[in-house]
C-alpha cells in the first residue's frame, strides 16, 4: 500500500507542476494581453484626447479669426466715417465685444464706446503676439471685472493710418464655444494666459473650485506637481509654444495632464483628464478578461475537483474491491483449512470408526467362529452369545449416534414436545448413571432446587440424551473414586409462562485443555491422552449435545482444568403446562393442607414452592420441636391431611424423630419420609403405621405416586402382578423382507416362540398373498420398508385399501432399518400399527405382537 | 453511487446557469436605431461670484463644504446649477476682491454674490443690490444682522455666518511665559514685550486686511455697550461727532504696536489673509494673530494647530472685545436669472440649511432659531457673544461705509501716514458723506 502511494505521489508531484507551470503561461499570456489592451487603449486615449484638444484649439483660433477680421470690418468701417468718434461712442457691447476704442493718429489718448478716455498706455502689445495679423494685447483683468484682451487695427484710409481701433474681447466669450465637460465631464479644463500664467477661464461648478484657479503656480500647487524637472520641461514647452502631455496624480488619482497651446501659444489650453476616464474602455475590456479567466479558472478547479472526486470513488471502489477480495480469501483459506480440519477429522474419524466397528465386529465374528466350534457346549454357547449380544449393542449405538449427527446437522431432527416431570427425568437418570457411577466407585449427587413447576413440557427424549451424553462423559473422564454432581436449578423465570431451569453437570476428574474446549463441540473430535485413550467412544456426543440443546433454544457452557474437573452448565426454558389435571389429584384426595418437616429452610421452601403450584398449601417446620407444636397445638384449629419428613441420615435420632412424630400424628393422617437413600436401611420405618418412604430430591409427582401407593395399601388392595402371557404360541404371520438373512432370523425367532410364518419378498408380493388369502388366515403382517417393486407403505396403503373384512383390521407391523421419528411417523401415516426399528429385539417383538392381536381382538 | 449521481446532477445545474447567465448577459435589448440613449438635462444655471483661497493640496476646505452643502440643497430643490466664478488676487498690487466684486456687480456679470462690508454699503447705496426682505427667511434673522445689512431701508445681503473676529493665541506659549491672556490694550502691550524679550521678532502676526479690528475695538467699545448706541451714531451720521475722534485712540495703538515692533508694518502691509502670518502662528513663531471664528474650525487655516489654541476679544478698555463683521450673500438687482437666484438664496438661509452650515462650520448662526455648541478654543469668545458684548466692524446704518475705510486708512498708516493723516481721511470721508 505504501509502495503503492509512493508511485502515485511520484506521479502527482509532475502533475501538479505541470498545472501549475500551465497556469503560469496562462497568468503570463493573459497579463500580457490585458497590458498590450492597456497600452493600445491609452494610446489611442492620447491620441482622442491630443484630436479632442486640437479641436478646441481650432474653435478658438477659429473665433480669434473671426474676431479679427471683424475688427478689420470695423476699422474699414470707421475709415469711411467722417466722425469716426461717434460711431464709437455708438456702440453698444456684447458678449464678445466688450469695449471698442479709438485713437486718432498722432494723439496719445482717445475714446472708447463707454464714454471714458481711452489711453494707449493702458494696454501692453509688447510681445507682439498676433491674431490674423492684428497685435494682440496681454491679458487683463478689464472693467467689468473678468479677464479680457485686446486687439488693435490701423484704420487706413486712402493708404493712410488715420487712427487705431482697439476692441476688447472678454475669455467668457470662449465658454460658449468650448465642451461643457469632456470624457464625460471627468476632464478638467482651463484656459491659461501664456504671457502672466494666469487662469482666465476656469472650469464652473461646485468640484471645480477644489483645482487650482489662480495662475499655472496655484495649479501646480494645488495638484502637487512639485517635480523640478518635470515643471521645468513643461515651463520650456509652454515658453516655445508646443504641447505638452504628461502623467502625474491629481488628488491621489492617476491623471493624464495636458497643455495645449493655442494660436501660436498665446495663451494654452491646460487642464488634466483621470486616467481612470481616459482608459474606461480598456479597464472594461481588461475586467471581461478577467472575468473570463475566472470562469476558465472556476471551470477548471471544477474540473479539478470532479477529477479528484472520480479518482477517490475509483480509489474507493478499488479498495473495496481489495478489502472484498482480501476477505474472500480469507474466508478461502478459512474454508481451506476447515475443510482440511473436517477431512483430517474425518479421517480421523473414519480411522476411529474402523477400529471402534472392526473391534466388536472382531469380536462378533470371533465369537461366531467359537460358537461354532463349541456349539455342543452350552455354558459356552451361553458365554459367546452374551459377548456376541454386547459387541452388537456397542455396535448398534455407535451406528445410532453416527446417524444421530447426521440427522442434526441436516436439520431432519423435530422435537417431539410433550408433557412431562422432573421426577421421571431425574429418576431415569438417575437409574442409569448411578450403577455407572457405583461401579467405578464414584460418588453421584444429585441436587434439585429453586424449582416452581415440576411438570413441563418438552422433549424428554431429547433431554435425557442430553443428560446421558454430559453424565456418562463426567463418568468416564472421571477417575475412580471420583465426584460427579448432577444439580437442577431452577432460575429467575423470564416469562410466567416458562419454567428456566440451569443443569450443572460436574466432575473432580481429568479435565481438559483449553486448546480441547474449543473443539469440544465439533463433531468426530475426541479427547485422547494417555489417560483416556481406553475410553472408547464415537467423538460425536458433545457435538449432538450442543445442537440438541441450541435446538431446544438453549445454551451450553463448559469450563474445565486439567486435573481439576470439568463444569457443564446447560440453560434451557420449558413451558409450564395448564396444572388443572395435577391440582384436580390433590382435590379429589382431599389433601389441602400438609405439614414439611426439614432441617434445611432451602428444603422447606423448596416444598412449600411445589405444593402451591398444585394447589396444596404447605405449612414448613425446620426442628421436630417446632414440628410438634404445630401439630399439638389445637388452639389454631389446622389439621394437616399429611405430614412430610425430609429424613437427612447424618442428623441423629432421624428415625427417632420419624417416630415422634408418627407417635404424635394421628394413624389416619399419612407419613412420607424424604429420603437420601430410599429405603435402604429404614426398615423400622417401613413398620411404622400408614408410612412411606420416599427418596430426594423432592418432587411432586413422586410423591403423589407414593400417595397413590399408600392409599392402594390402605385399601388393601393388593396388586397382584399377573405375569404377561407373550407366547406367541400358534399365531400365523405373513413377512415381507428382501433380505434373506433377515427372513430366516425372524423365521427362527418366531418358530422358536411357537408361531409359523410365511417370507415374501417384496411388497406387491405381500399384497398379493394377503388379498389371496383367506380370512384371518394371517394374524399379523410383518412389513419391512425398503424393498425392490413396492416398498412396505405402498404394500401396507394397498392392503388397508383392499375390499375385505380384516384389511383395516390386521396389525401390521414395520419392522425396518429405518429408525428414526420421522419414518416412523411415515409407518403410521402409510396405516401400519406399529413401528419396529431393526435389529429387532425378540422380547419388544413379541409385546408388541400381541398387543395388536389382543387390540385386534 | 447515489453520491455521485447527486455531485454530477448539482454539476450540471452550475453549468446550466452559467450558460444560462452569459447568454443572457450577451443579449442587447435593442428599441431604437438612435444609438444616443440619454440626453443630457439642461439645468438652468445660477451665477455666483465669490472670493477663492489660493488652492492647498489635498486639503479639504471644511468651511466652504459648509456652504456647498447648502447650495446642493437649494440645488436639489430647484433643480438647477449653481456654478461659481471666482476671483483671487494674485498680489496686493492686483485689483482686490472688493474692486472686482464692485466691476461686476455694476456690469450684472452674475446674479448672486459673496460680498464683503464695505462693498454691501457702497451697493447697496448705488441701488446695485436687490431688497432680500422678500425673501421668506429673512424674518428669521436677528436683529443684528439685519442692521447691519440695511441701506437706505433695504435688506440688501444676508449672511450665512456672524463672523465674528477676535485674537487667536496660542495659550502654551502665554503659559510658558506666565502671561494672562490680555485683556486691555495694555496687558497686551506688555505681553507682547515679554515675547519679545524672549526672542519673539515679531509677537503679533498681521496682514493687510485685519488689523482694523484693533481699531473698532477700542473706538467702538463703548459706543455698541454704552446703552446710547442709536444716539450715537445718529450724532455721527449727522455730524455732529466725528468718527475720527473715536477712531484715533485705535490708531495710535496701532501706531505704537508698529514702533515697538510688535507687529511688522511692512509685510503686513502685503500680507493677504492667514496666506502671510498663518505659517508662523503655526510653526509657534508668533504668538499672536488675528482672524474670523470659522478659522479655528477649519483644517486651511488653523483648525488643526499643534498647541493650545484660544480665541479671544480685542483687548479694549471694557476688556476682551469680539469685532463682528458680516459678510453676506447679494443679488444684483439686474440678474440675469433673478428669480432663481432669489430661490436659491432663499433656501441657502433656511434654518434647515443654517443648521447644518453652523453645525459644519461650528459658527454662530444668522438665525434666531438656530443655536450649536462651538468648540473649547472658541468659547471665551463665544461666551462675550452671549453676554452681548461686542462691537460691530461694519455697520450699514453708519454713512460712513466703516469696514473697508478703515482696512484702506489702516494700510496707509501701514505705508507710513501719520495718525493725524489717517485722522483727517475719517474727516473727509464723513464730510463727504454728509454732502450726500
Amino acid at each position: 500500500m505504501k509502495k503503492w502511494n509512493k508511485r502515485r505521489t511520484d506521479k502527482e508531484i509532475p502533475l501538479l507542476f505541470s498545472i501549475i507551470l500551465v497556469f503560469c503561461i496562462l497568468g503570463a499570456v493573459v497579463f500580457s494581453v490585458a497590458h498590450k489592451i492597456t497600452m493600445e487603449m491609452s494610446a489611442s486615449a492620447i491620441q482622442n484626447l491630443s484630436e479632442s484638444l486640437d479641436l478646441m484649439k481650432g474653435t478658438i483660433e477659429a473665433i480669434l479669426t473671426k474676431e479679427a477680421e471683424f475688427q478689420r470690418m470695423v476699422a474699414q468701417e470707421v475709415a469711411l466715417m467722417d466722425k469716426p468718434e461717434e460711431f464709437i461712442l455708438s456702440y453698444d457691447r456684447n458678449q464678445t465685444m466688450v469695449k471698442i476704442s479709438l485713437i486718432m493718429s498722432g494723439e496719445d489718448k482717445g475714446i472708447s464706446n463707454t464714454g471714458e478716455v481711452f489711453y494707449r498706455d493702458g494696454l501692453d502689445f509688447s510681445e507682439g503676439e498676433t491674431v490674423a495679423g492684428l497685435l494682440v494685447s496681454h491679458s487683463y483683468l478689464n472693467y467689468m471685472g473678468t479677464w479680457a484682451y485686446s486687439m488693435k487695427c490701423p484704420v487706413i484710409r486712402d493708404n493712410n493710418e488715420i487712427a487705431v481701433l482697439y476692441v476688447e474681447y472678454v475669455y467668457d466669450s470662449f465658454d460658449q464655444a468650448l465642451p461643457d465637460g469632456f470624457y464625460n465631464g471627468k476632464a478638467m479644463l482651463y484656459i491659461m494666459d501664456s504671457e502672466s500664467k494666469r487662469l482666465v477661464l476656469k472650469p464652473k461648478g461646485m468640484g471645480e473650485r477644489d483645482a487650482g484657479h489662480l495662475n499655472l503656480e496655484d495649479f501646480y500647487r494645488a495638484n502637487n506637481i512639485m517635480e523640478k524637472e518635470l515643471r521645468a520641461e513643461v515651463s520650456d514647452c509652454v515658453e516655445n509654444g508646443k504641447p505638452v502631455l504628461f502623467y502625474h496624480d491629481i488628488r491621489k488619482k492617476s491623471a493624464l495632464n495636458y497643455m495645449w497651446p493655442v494660436n501660436n501659444g498665446t495663451i494654452y489650453l491646460i487642464g488634466y483628464v483621470p486616467v481612470e476616464a481616459i482608459q474606461q474602455e480598456g479597464r472594461t475590456v481588461n475586467q471581461n478578461i478577467l472575468i473570463v479567466v475566472m470562469v476558465m479558472l472556476v471551470a477548471f478547479i471544477l474540473c479539478c475537483i470532479l477529477y479528484c472526486f472520480n479518482q477517490r470513488q475509483q480509489d474507493k471502489t478499488r479498495k473495496e474491491r481489495e478489502e472484498e477480495r482480501e476477505i474472500h480469501n480469507k474466508r478461502l483459506a478459512e474454508a481451506l483449512q476447515a475443510a482440511q480440519i473436517a477431512s483430517n477429522s474425518k479421517t480421523m474419524f473414519l480411522s476411529n470408526m474402523s477400529h471402534d466397528i472392526r473391534t466388536p465386529m472382531n469380536a462378533v465374528l470371533g465369537f461366531t467362529a467359537l460358537l461354532a466350534r463349541d456349539a455342543e457346549n452350552p455354558v459356552k454357547v451361553r458365554e459367546y452369545t452374551k459377548k456376541i449380544t454386547a459387541s452388537g449393542q456397542h455396535l448398534l449405538s455407535l451406528i445410532n449416534d453416527i446417524l444421530d449427527v447426521s440427522k442434526i446437522e441436516s436439520g431432519k431432527v423435530v422435537l417431539t414436545v410433550e408433557e412431562f416431570t422432573l421426577n421421571d427425568l431425574v429418576s431415569s437418570v438417575d437409574a442409569i448413571i448411578r450403577p455407572m457411577a457405583k461401579a467405578r466407585e464414584q460418588n453421584f449427587n444429585v441436587e434439585v432446587t429453586g424449582i416452581k413447576h415440576e411438570y413441563l413440557m418438552g422433549d424428554e427424549t431429547r433431554i435425557n440424551q442430553i443428560l446421558i451424553n454430559l453424565l456418562s462423559n463426567a463418568v468416564k473422564y472421571t477417575p475412580e473414586g471420583g465426584n460427579i454432581w448432577f444439580r437442577i436449578i431452577g432460575l429467575k423465570q423470564h416469562s410466567s409462562q416458562y419454567e428456566h431451569i440451569r443443569i450443572e453437570v460436574q466432575d473432580d476428574g481429568y479435565g481438559m485443555t483449553p486448546e480441547y474446549l474449543k473443539t469440544i463441540f465439533d463433531a468426530f473430535t475426541r479427547a485422547e491422552n494417555s489417560t483416556t485413550n481406553k475410553v472408547q467412544g464415537t467423538g460425536l456426543g458433545m457435538a449432538i449435545t450442543k445442537n440438541i440443546v441450541e435446538l431446544m433454544g438453549g445454551t451450553i457452557d463448559v469450563s474445565s482444568e486439567v486435573g481439576k474437573g470439568t463444569l457443564f452448565k446447560v440453560e434451557l426454558e420449558f413451558r409450564i403446562p395448564e396444572g388443572k389435571a395435577n391440582r384436580l389429584f390433590w382435590e379429589q384426595s382431599g389433601i389441602s393442607r400438609i405439614l414439611a418437616i426439614a432441617f434445611d429452610t432451602d428444603e422447606c421452601n423448596n416444598i412449600k414452592t411445589l405444593m402451591s403450584a398444585v394447589g396444596v398449601l404447605a405449612d414448613t417446620a425446620t426442628s421436630a420441636e417446632e414440628a410438634m407444636h404445630m401439630v399439638q397445638d389445637s388452639s389454631t384449629g389446622i389439621s394437616y391431611n399429611m405430614v412430610l419428613f425430609d429424613c437427612n441420615m447424618q442428623e441423629e435420632g432421624c428415625i427417632n424423630i420419624a417416630k415422634k412424630i408418627r407417635d404424635t400424628v394421628l394413624d389416619s393422617v399419612p407419613l412420607v419420609i424424604l429420603s437420601d437413600y430410599g429405603s435402604d436401611s429404614m426398615e423400622e420405618v417401613l413398620n411404622m403405621a400408614n408410612t412411606g418412604i420416599m427418596s430426594k430430591p423432592f418432587f411432586v409427582s413422586s410423591f403423589k405416586e407414593k400417595i397413590i401407593e399408600m392409599q392402594a395399601e390402605a385399601n388393601e388392595e393388593t396388586a397382584q402382578e399377573t405375569e404377561e402371557d407373550n407366547n406367541l404360541e400358534g399365531l400365523h404371520f405373513l413377512a415381507a423382507e428382501d433380505n434373506e438373512i433377515n427372513a430366516e432370523i425372524l423365521s427362527e425367532i418366531l418358530s422358536i416362540e411357537g408361531a409359523s410364518c410365511e417370507i415374501v419378498e417384496n411388497g406387491q408380493f405381500a399384497l398379493e398373498r394377503f388379498a389371496s388369502s383367506t380370512e384371518e388366515e394371517f394374524d399379523a403382517i410383518l412389513m419391512d420398508v425398503q424393498m425392490p417393486v413396492m416398498n412396505g407403505y405402498d404394500a401396507t396403503r394397498a392392503i388397508r385399501a383392499l375390499k375385505r373384512k380384516d384389511a383395516v383390521k390386521i396389525p401390521i407391523i414395520a419392522m425396518t432399518a429405518n429408525a428414526f421419528a420421522e419414518d416412523e411417523r411415515d409407518a403410521l401415516e402409510a396405516g401400519m400399527n406399529i413401528h419396529l426399528a431393526k435389529p429387532v429385539d425378540v422380547g419388544l417383538l413379541k409385546k408388541v405382537i400381541k398387543q395388536c392381536i389382543q387390540g385386534k381382538e | 453511487m447515489y453520491k455521485n449521481r447527486k455531485f454530477n446532477l448539482i454539476l450540471a445545474v452550475c453549468f446550466l446557469i452559467a450558460v444560462v447567465s452569459v447568454t443572457s448577459s450577451c443579449g442587447n435589448k435593442k428599441t431604437s436605431k438612435n444609438l444616443i440613449t440619454s440626453e443630457k438635462a439642461s439645468k438652468k444655471p445660477v451665477n455666483l461670484f465669490g472670493p477663492m483661497e489660493k488652492s492647498k493640496p489635498d486639503a479639504v476646505n471644511k468651511a466652504r463644504s459648509a456652504f456647498d452643502i447648502t447650495v446642493g440643497m437649494a440645488e436639489e430643490k430647484l433643480g438647477i446649477n449653481v456654478e461659481y466664478r471666482t476671483y483671487t488676487a494674485e498680489n496686493y498690487k492686483e485689483k482686490t476682491y472688493d474692486d472686482v466684486t464692485l466691476d461686476r456687480v455694476r456690469n450684472n456679470m452674475d446674479d448672486l454674490y459673496l460680498l464683503n462690508p464695505d462693498t454691501i454699503q457702497i451697493l447697496g447705496e448705488e441701488g446695485e443690490l436687490l431688497d432680500l426682505s422678500v425673501l421668506e427667511n429673512s424674518n428669521n434673522l436677528r436683529e443684528v444682522v439685519k442692521i447691519a445689512n440695511t441701506v437706505d431701508g433695504k435688506l440688501v445681503a444676508i449672511p450665512q455666518e456672524v463672523v465674528v473676529n477676535g485674537l487667536f493665541v496660542n495659550k502654551d506659549l502665554f503659559d510658558k511665559y506666565n502671561l494672562e491672556l490680555p485683556e486691555t490694550p495694555e496687558d497686551l502691550l506688555e505681553c507682547c514685550q515679554v515675547f519679545k524679550e524672549n526672542g519673539y521678532e515679531t509677537p503679533i502676526g498681521a496682514n493687510r486686511w485685519w488689523l482694523e479690528n484693533f481699531v473698532f475695538a477700542q473706538a467702538y467699545a463703548d459706543l455698541y455697550n454704552g446703552g446710547n448706541t442709536e444716539a450715537e451714531i445718529e450724532a455721527l451720521n449727522s455730524g455732529k461727532s466725528k468718527y475720527s475722534d473715536y477712531m484715533r485712540q485705535g490708531f495710535e495703538y496701532l501706531k505704537k504696536l508698529s514702533d515697538l515692533g510688535y507687529i511688522d508694518a511692512e509685510t503686513a502691509y502685503t500680507y493677504e489673509a492667514i496666506e502671510g502670518e498663518g505659517p508662523g502662528f503655526l510653526a509657534q513663531k508668533t504668538p499672536i494673530v488675528m482672524a474670523y471664528w470659522g478659522a479655528a474650525n477649519s483644517e486651511t487655516a488653523y483648525g488643526k494647530p499643534d498647541f493650545e489654541l484660544q480665541v479671544i476679544g480685542f483687548p479694549s478698555k471694557l476688556g476682551q472685545m469680539p469685532v463682528v463683521s458680516m459678510t453676506g450673500y447679494g443679488i444684483s438687482a439686474e440678474a440675469e436669472h433673478l428669480e432663481d437666484a432669489i430661490d436659491v438664496l432663499d433656501i441657502i438661509i433656511s434654518d434647515k440649511a443654517l443648521t447644518d452650515y453652523a453645525k459644519t462650520n461650528k459658527v454662530i448662526s444668522p438665525s434666531k432659531n438656530v443655536e450649536i455648541e462651538c468648540i473649547p478654543a472658541l468659547k471665551p469668545l463665544n461666551d462675550k457673544i452671549k453676554e452681548n458684548v461686542y462691537v460691530l466692524g461694519s455697520n450699514a446704518g453708519m454713512k460712513v461705509e466703516q469696514w473697508g475705510n478703515t482696512c484702506l486708512i489702516v494700510r496707509d498708516l501701514l505705508k507710513g501716514a501719520t495718525v493725524d493723516e489717517c485722522m483727517a481721511k475719517f474727516d473727509k470721508l464723513q464730510e463727504k458723506s454728509l454732502n450726500r
